[in-house]
């Protein structure tokens, strides 16, 4: 039992060249690719990050950029719908006033017709009332033709409207 | 047959043959082909499983990928400080060193090259000599001597602590060789004698020895699993322990 206690110098030599061996030759069989792997992952992970940072600052901007854009365009549209809707109840005025100023132009034109029609009419209508009344006259008086009667009474008349209307006197009596 | 013998059959290195070089007469024994098999291991199967772009692989390369990460974040680089990245693939190469060879402890027919004395004093030496070198190459020869001694320790007293200093260089290394290789061995004795406890209760009577032999297989299972955390457990703390030595040999303070 006392060789469990008893270090064997021989193993001892292996044990040391043996670990001396592995620790050069995995170093660089071994750990340097290992290593190399890693640093290249995490280089690659940085590089990721850093142009994923640079990109989304990129996307800010643009954003903002943008936003700028939306609002500068957003007032240009409402002062081009106020300026519009301003041109629009002034043209819209005018054409009202525009409108109201040739009715009443119609209306003038179409009461000064309305006032020759009605005197045109008026006109006529006296005539033809006149006609009307000379020819029922004349058949009436074709009719009632008594020429001593009516000598008579054409006498006592013009005596009469003498004296009513002295100055249409027919000479002196 | 004798639990002694049983004993020395599990546990004690068994040389086959000796062979000489020159003044050297080196054994080939067990514990030397368990070590060569973790050897091979390492050589052959961790750089091809490194390189391998295999799929099916990935998730051992990521293991040991995050292990070795591990050593470097969480051991080497607070210990030794931003200089000892350099010192990464000692301490990898240690940890899997130790690490296989005492899971190959595990594996039927296999042995614990680290449950030999000898093997862990050939590690222990090892770190002894990076310690140092480190501690030099850091410091200079004489700034390492000249700080073994903490700061503080009145002036009267440097005759004694200068020897108790450099004796615990040697204590340092030492401890670190006992550890390794009492863990490693104690969890062995331990599954020998409760399988051995259905032998000694067989001895009263079948029966009895059959009533002991689940309780006993159940001990055994249970203290093979504490084996396979003390495996990567001796493993972490032997290469932590030497992390802490060299870097307190290389930062004095």
């Amino acid at each position: 039992m006392e060789a469990l206690i008893r270090p064997e110098f021989g193993l001892m030599f292996w044990t040391i060249t043996c670990f001396v061996l592995l620790v050069l030759v995995l170093s660089k069989t071994a750990w340097k690719p290992l290593m190399q792997a890693v640093e290249e992952r995490e280089r690659a992970i940085k590089h990721d990050l850093h142009s994923a940072e640079t990109a989304r600052a990129g996307a800010e901007k643009l954003k903002a950029e943008l936003d700028a854009q939306m609002a500068a365009m957003k007032t240009e549209i409402q002062r081009r719908m106020d300026e519009a809707r301003l041109s629009a109840e002034k043209e819209t005025d005018l054409l009202i006033e525009e409108a109201r100023r040739a009715a009443g132009v119609i209306v003038d034109s179409a009461k000064k017709e309305i006032e020759t029609q009605k005197a045109e009419a008026a006109r006529e209508l006296k005539g033809k009332v006149a006609e009307l009344a000379v020819l029922a006259a004349e058949r009436i008086l074709v009719h009632q033709l008594d020429h001593r009667a009516n000598t008579d009474l054409a006498g006592r008349y013009l005596a009469e409207l003498e004296k009513e209307r002295p100055e249409l006197k027919l000479g002196a009596d | 047959m004798d639990l002694k013998l049983i004993l020395e059959h599990h546990i004690v290195d068994k040389v086959w043959a000796w062979v000489t070089f020159g003044p050297l007469r080196l054994p080939l024994s067990k514990h030397l082909l368990m070590m060569g098999i973790a050897s091979f291991i390492l050589l052959v199967g961790f750089p091809l499983l490194i390189r391998s772009r295999s799929r099916a692989l990935a998730p051992f390369r990521a293991m040991l990928e995050m292990t070795v990460l591990f050593l470097r974040d969480e051991i080497v680089l607070p210990n030794l400080g931003h200089k000892g990245a350099a010192y990464t693939g000692y301490f990898a190469t240690l940890f899997f060193f130790i690490l296989l060879m005492n899971l190959i402890g595990l594996v039927p027919y296999g042995a614990s090259a680290t449950g030999n004395l000898a093997v862990t004093a050939g590690l222990a030496f090892t770190s002894f000599i990076l310690i140092t070198f480190a501690g030099i190459k850091e410091q200079g020869l004489v700034g390492y001597f000249g700080h073994l001694v903490p700061k503080g320790v009145p002036l009267w007293l440097y005759p004694l602590m200068f020897p108790i200093e450099v004796l615990g260089m040697f204590i340092k290394a030492f401890a670190l060789a006992i550890r390794l290789f009492a863990n490693m061995i104690a969890g062995h004795i331990v599954i020998l004698v409760f399988l051995c406890f259905i032998f000694i209760f067989g001895s009263f009577g079948v029966a009895v020895g059959l009533g002991v032999a689940p309780i006993s297989v159940g001990l055994v299972l249970f203290t093979l699993l504490l084996e396979l955390l003390v495996a990567f457990l001796q493993a972490y703390v032997f290469v932590t322990l030497t992390a802490i030595f060299t870097g307190a040999a290389m930062h004095p303070h």
